[in-house]
């Protein structure tokens, strides 16, 4: 789970830089970071971090 | 009513700050003057013949000494290339010729000694690091945590006199504030979508290598040297009180090696970062005046990167998963240490012009006072948070909430206004508050000094702040990352720069977060990161440094438990 998490992290950065080679518009290259930037984030808090706190100290 | 009386300051103060913020109204065309100015006499070009009359102060005058200072600093302290003596009664002696190099030297060396002592300044801040973050540990770990962010300092000088240095100024291409820096010219590039991308530096291995010895070469070495530290003693706070020594050791020397010096070569070394406003036309390219991104955002995430593979330290969160406020030892020396930082600053912000001559660089002035204003907004905004929140003024949170105000404001503090500045270390020092709770509650991962909340959530936010609240007024030599003119953010009409700064953001997490995080699981699978349950139980001086911190206190039972 967290080997797919830092995959996903690295797919968000991807993504925005994809923008500079697929667009000239101001705004879709925006767009496309701003969901690069919530893809990295979901990668960290929603995947890498879980799969952690699952065999935390604190749980054992 | 306490509450109400606060939420209502505080309403009044957005207000207000909001109402300052928003462009004046369109000023009326200039009225052309009645009568054109008289033209001035054209001026007779000045010969080296002018300056035969200028007479130095005479030998007995100076043997009298000089209480008023007036005859110190004249004619007489100019070198003079061809001076005339009894031998040579025809030499040229002064001349403009010799004017001209010695402005030249005296601008090279007002900025010379400008960043030197603000480098010195950012040194400095390394020991308001060390008792902060100790200060938020408990005693039992005080030596630890004190010998972490002491050798932080030499592990990753060291990392970057070998080779960290090369990695990120190597390319640089030149800086006329510190004399040209010409050796500091080879930068390893690809191509993409048809641009060049500036991946590292090539040139500065050991400050010896192709012309790297070199006095401008070195100014900019010792300045990017402790910026690099700070990067560094970031991320020892969220480690705390269960970091393996060695494995500190490994990591920062990784860190300061390779990972920092990347990401500061794409944003300040001429990568590729700089360059998406001359390669993409994304305003000035990605723009961190002072460090937000490259120094505090880095820090903070490799921070968040740490925290999560060494794990919450014992006793932090039930097994329900209820948060623990393990409370540190010294709150008296982490305000203080905050203060130290925030002296530090005035070193970080302003001393990034490079310079205090020339090229805009006067410019110093409204930096300072942007980073001292910032820090004020981000005490205030934490301060009243807490006070509205939990019913007290939290201490240790509004000292974070003035480091949170210096971090985001480092970014834009050479491109924003006073107003701005208020308004970035306001929302910061909010940010701080939340994105503490988020991380200890929401997501679990224990930071004992709040390093990634600071440094991290901070640091981004002021990498985006830039693109906001860049008012267009700064001019630092008519251009930025080589296009012309001055940075400007979307309030004031530019949406691109917004777009460099987001692309920056999301590099930093993304990449940088990846690389650090990589990095790390190697060294946990070869030294493994996190030390023993006893040992964490004891506290780490004893089992990692041999000895305490604090050898002739009692420490409490309430202070050494888990």
């Amino acid at each position: 789970m967290a080997g797919i998490g830092i995959v996903v992290t690295l797919l968000g950065f991807v993504i925005t830089l994809m923008s500079l080679g697929m667009t000239d518009s101001v705004n879709a290259r925006m767009i496309m970071s701003l969901v690069g930037i919530a893809v990295s984030f979901f990668g960290i808090m929603g995947l890498i971090i879980p799969a952690y706190n699952k065999n935390a100290i604190w749980r054992k | 009513m306490k509450r109400l009386t606060l939420l209502t300051t505080t309403v009044l103060l957005l207000a207000s700050l909001a109402s300052a913020q928003a462009p004046p109204a369109a000023a009326p065309p200039a009225t052309p003057a009645a009568t054109p100015a008289a033209a001035p006499p054209a001026a007779t070009p000045l010969t080296d013949a002018d300056l035969k009359g200028i007479e130095a102060p005479k030998a007995e005058d100076r043997a009298k000494g000089d209480p008023a200072g007036t005859i110190t600093g004249t004619v007489a302290d100019v070198p003079v290339a061809d001076p005339i003596t009894d031998k040579t009664p025809k030499a040229k002696g002064l001349t403009l010729g010799d004017l001209a190099n010695l402005g030249g030297q005296n601008k090279i060396a007002i900025n010379f000694v400008w960043t030197l002592i603000t480098g010195f300044l950012v040194m400095f801040m390394q020991a308001g690091f060390a008792i902060v973050e100790t200060g938020l540990c408990r005693a039992k770990n005080a030596n630890h945590t004190m010998m972490m962010n002491f050798m932080v300092y030499g592990v990753g000088m060291l990392a970057y006199w070998l080779i960290g240095f090369t990695i990120q100024m190597g390319g640089l291409g030149g800086n006329g504030n510190l004399g040209g820096l010409v050796p500091l010219s080879s930068e390893y590039s690809i191509q993409l979508f048809g641009k060049s991308f500036g991946l590292f530096g090539q040139n500065g291995i050991f400050l010896m290598h192709n012309g790297t010895y070199d006095v401008g070469v070195m100014v900019m070495f010792l300045f990017q040297m402790v910026f690099m530290d700070t990067a560094l003693t970031i991320v020892t706070g969220s480690a705390a009180e269960r970091w393996k020594y060695v494995a500190f050791l490994v990591s920062s020397f990784m860190l300061g090696a390779f990972i920092y010096p990347l990401f500061g070569n794409w944003a300040w070394g001429n990568g590729w970062l700089a360059n998406l406003g001359g390669n993409f036309g994304l305003g000035k390219g990605y723009c961190d005046f002072a460090g937000s991104g490259v120094v505090h955002a880095v820090g903070g995430l490799s921070a968040l990167a740490l925290a999560i593979i060494v794990g919450p330290r014992i006793g932090k969160y039930t097994r329900d998963g209820k948060s623990n406020a393990l409370i540190g030892h010294d709150i008296v020396i982490v305000l203080t240490g905050c203060f130290i930082l925030a002296f530090g600053w005035f070193g970080f912000n302003p001393g990034s012009t490079l310079g205090a001559s020339t090229n805009g660089n006067l410019r110093i002035s409204s930096v300072a006072v942007n980073t001292m204003l910032a820090g004020m907004a981000g005490s205030f905004g934490a301060m009243l948070y807490m006070w509205m929140r939990y019913g007290k003024p939290d201490a240790s949170m509004t000292g974070n909430g003035l480091l949170a105000g210096l971090v985001a404001i480092t970014a834009p503090s050479g491109f924003v206004n006073p107003v701005g500045s208020v308004i970035i270390g306001l929302i910061a020092g909010v940010l701080v508050c939340v994105s503490v709770e988020f991380v200890d509650r929401v997501l679990k991962v224990d930071d004992p000094v709040g390093a990634i909340s600071v440094h991290g959530a901070n640091g981004l936010w002021g990498v985006i702040s830039v693109g906001l609240f860049a008012d267009g007024k700064s001019n630092y030599g008519g251009s930025w990352n080589a296009v012309s003119g001055s940075v400007t953010g979307l309030f004031y009409g530019d949406a691109s720069q917004l777009v460099a700064q987001l692309i920056g953001v999301s590099t930093l997490v993304g990449l940088v977060f990846t690389m650090v995080f990589v990095v790390n699981l190697a060294i946990e699978a070869i030294v493994g990161q996190r030390v023993g349950a006893k040992a964490e139980l004891e506290g780490l001086d004893v089992p990692e440094m041999g000895q305490l911190g604090y050898p002739e206190f009692e420490l409490k039972s309430s202070g050494v438990r888990a």
